[in-house]
C-alpha cells in the first residue's frame, strides 16, 4: 500500500532529534525571515535548511516538493515583473515585453519566502515519522482523541486510494466512459465518488463501534507505549530557537516603536 | 431528549471517526477530478459532507486537518488550512439552518460558501503569492486586471472569485446529491443535536 507521507526511515542526526524540536525549528525558520523582513535573512535560513536537509540525507526528496510550486513561482515572477503597481524602472526587455525592477524585487522576495517555507516544512515531514509527531503532540497536551483522528488519517487515505482503483475498474466494466468531452467526464465523476462516500460512511459506523468496545470514550489519563527519549541536545536546540524567535520579535517591536 | 446547540464541542465517537473518512473523501475527490481531467479541484466534498452530517465544529476540524495532511505532500497547503476550516464552518451552519433543504437553497449556499472561501483566501494569496492563485484562468484574470491598473487586492479578489465560485458550486451540487440519497439511519449516526437518554 502506498503511503501518503514522504517520510523515509534513516539513522541520521536529524532523524534522531525529537519531533517537537523539529516542529519548533520549522516554526522559527518560517517566522523569523518574515519578522526581520530582510531577504538576507531569508537566504541565510534557506542555506541553513539545505544544510540540515543534506545532513538528514533527504535533500534530493525536496526536489519534487519545490517542483510542485515551480509553475506558480514562475508565473509570479512574470506577472509581478510586468504588471505590478508602481513599476517604473525598467530592468530588461524581451521584444515588446518589459520587466521592471520594482516588480522583480517583489517577486524575488515572494520566491525566497515560498522556497523557505517548503524547505523548512520538508525538514519536519521528511525526517519525522507521522505517528511519532502525533505522539509528541499528544504528550504536549493535544487531546488523545484528536491524536487518534490525526493518526488514523494516515492509515485510511491509502486504504481508500486502493478502493478507488477497484471502483474505477468496476464502473468501466459496466461501460462507463471516463474519456472524451468535458460533459462525459463530469458525468463520470458521480458514479465514481458516490460508492466511495457510501462505503466510507458505512465503515465509519463499524469503526466507531469497534473503538467504543475498546474503551475509546473512557475517562482518566492515558499512558504511552514507549518512553520519550530525553536528550540534552534537544533542549539546547529548543532554547536557542526560542532565543532567536524572541530576538526576531524584539527586532520587529523596535521597528514599530521608532 | 435535550437539544444540543450546533456549536457543541461534545463530539460523539461516530463523528470523530467521520473526520478521517471525510479527509479521505476529499483526497479521492481531488484524485478523481484530476484523473478525469476536470478543470476544478473538487477537494472539499468530504469537508462539506461531514459539516452537514455532524455540524460546523466537525466541519472546521475536518477542513483544517485535511490541509495539514495534504501539507505532508505539498507544504504550501498548510497555509490554506484556515480557508478549509472556514468552508467547513460555513457549510455546517448553512446545513443546520436548513439551507441544504432544496436545490435552489443549496445553490444559494454554494455562493455563500464560495464567498467565505474567497474572503479568507485572498489575504493569504496576497501575503504568500503576491495575489495569485496558481490557476491558469484565475491568473489570466489577475494579469488583465493588474495591467488595467487595478490595485493588487482587487485583482487578487477577482482571481480567487473566478477559481472558487465554480468549484464550490459544483462541489455543493455533488454534496447535495449525496446528502439527499443517504439512508436516514446512516445520517442520524453522526447527529450531535440530541443526547441519548440513559436508562441507568
Amino acid at each position: 500500500m502506498k503511503s501518503i507521507t514522504l517520510y523515509s526511515e534513516k539513522n541520521t542526526p536529524i532523524h534522531l532529534l525529537q519531533p517537537m524540536t523539529k516542529a519548533l525549528y520549522t516554526m522559527v525558520a518560517i517566522l523569523s525571515p518574515l519578522l526581520f523582513g530582510s531577504w538576507r535573512i531569508s537566504l541565510a535560513v534557506i542555506l541553513l535548511n539545505v544544510l540540515a536537509l543534506s545532513a538528514g540525507q533527504v535533500l534530493r526528496k525536496t526536489a519534487p516538493l519545490v517542483g510542485l510550486s515551480l509553475v506558480i513561482l514562475i508565473s509570479v515572477v512574470i506577472i509581478q515583473g510586468m504588471f505590478r503597481q508602481g513599476n517604473s524602472e525598467s530592468l530588461f526587455s524581451l521584444g515588446v515585453i518589459t520587466f521592471y525592477r520594482e516588480g522583480m524585487r517583489y517577486a524575488v522576495g515572494i520566491v525566497l519566502n515560498v522556497i523557505n517555507i517548503i524547505l523548512s516544512f520538508s525538514i519536519l515531514i521528511l525526517t519525522t515519522k507521522p505517528s511519532d509527531l502525533v505522539e509528541a503532540f499528544v504528550r504536549a497536551g493535544l487531546p488523545p482523541k484528536l491524536g487518534y483522528v490525526l493518526g488514523s488519517v494516515f492509515q485510511i487515505v491509502p486504504q481508500m486510494s486502493e478502493s478507488m482503483k477497484a471502483i474505477t475498474d468496476a464502473q468501466r466494466s459496466r461501460g462507463m466512459e471516463t474519456e472524451g468531452k468535458l460533459l462525459t467526464r463530469v458525468k463520470a465523476f458521480f458514479p465514481l465518488i458516490s460508492p466511495v462516500v457510501m462505503n466510507s460512511l458505512i465503515t465509519t459506523k463499524e469503526r466507531a463501534i469497534a473503538l467504543e468496545v475498546r474503551g475509546f470514550s473512557a475517562t482518566g489519563s492515558r499512558t504511552f507505549l514507549s518512553e520519550p527519549k530525553r536528550r540534552s541536545l534537544d533542549k539546547i536546540i529548543k532554547i536557542a530557537l526560542l532565543v532567536v524567535l524572541a530576538g526576531a520579535v524584539a527586532w520587529r517591536m523596535r521597528l514599530w516603536l521608532i | 431528549m435535550k437539544k444540543n446547540g450546533m456549536w457543541s464541542l461534545k463530539i460523539n465517537t461516530a463523528s470523530l471517526v467521520l473526520i478521517p473518512a471525510a479527509v479521505g473523501i476529499n483526497y479521492l475527490g481531488k484524485l478523481f477530478a484530476s484523473a478525469l481531467k476536470l478543470p476544478l479541484w473538487l477537494d472539499s466534498i468530504g469537508t462539506m459532507l461531514s459539516a452537514l452530517l455532524a455540524g460546523p465544529v466537525v466541519g472546521a476540524v475536518c477542513g483544517a486537518l485535511n490541509n495539514i495532511i495534504y501539507g505532508f505532500q505539498d507544504p504550501i497547503s498548510f497555509v490554506y488550512a484556515v480557508t478549509s476550516a472556514g468552508i467547513g464552518v460555513a457549510a455546517g451552519v448553512l446545513g443546520y439552518k436548513g439551507w441544504f433543504g432544496s436545490l435552489g437553497r443549496a445553490i444559494v449556499s454554494s455562493l455563500i460558501i464560495g464567498a467565505v472561501a474567497v474572503v479568507i483566501s485572498t489575504p493569504l494569496n496576497v501575503i504568500f503569492w503576491g495575489g495569485q492563485t496558481g490557476n491558469i484562468w484565475g491568473d489570466a484574470v489577475y494579469a488583465a486586471a493588474a495591467a488595467g491598473g487595478m490595485p493588487m487586492f482587487i485583482s487578487s479578489l477577482l482571481d480567487e472569485v473566478v477559481v472558487d465560485f465554480p468549484d464550490k458550486l459544483v462541489t455543493v451540487l455533488i454534496v447535495f446529491g449525496i446528502y439527499k440519497a443517504l439512508p436516514k439511519r446512516l445520517a442520524l449516526l453522526f447527529s450531535n443535536s440530541e443526547t441519548v437518554e440513559k436508562l441507568d
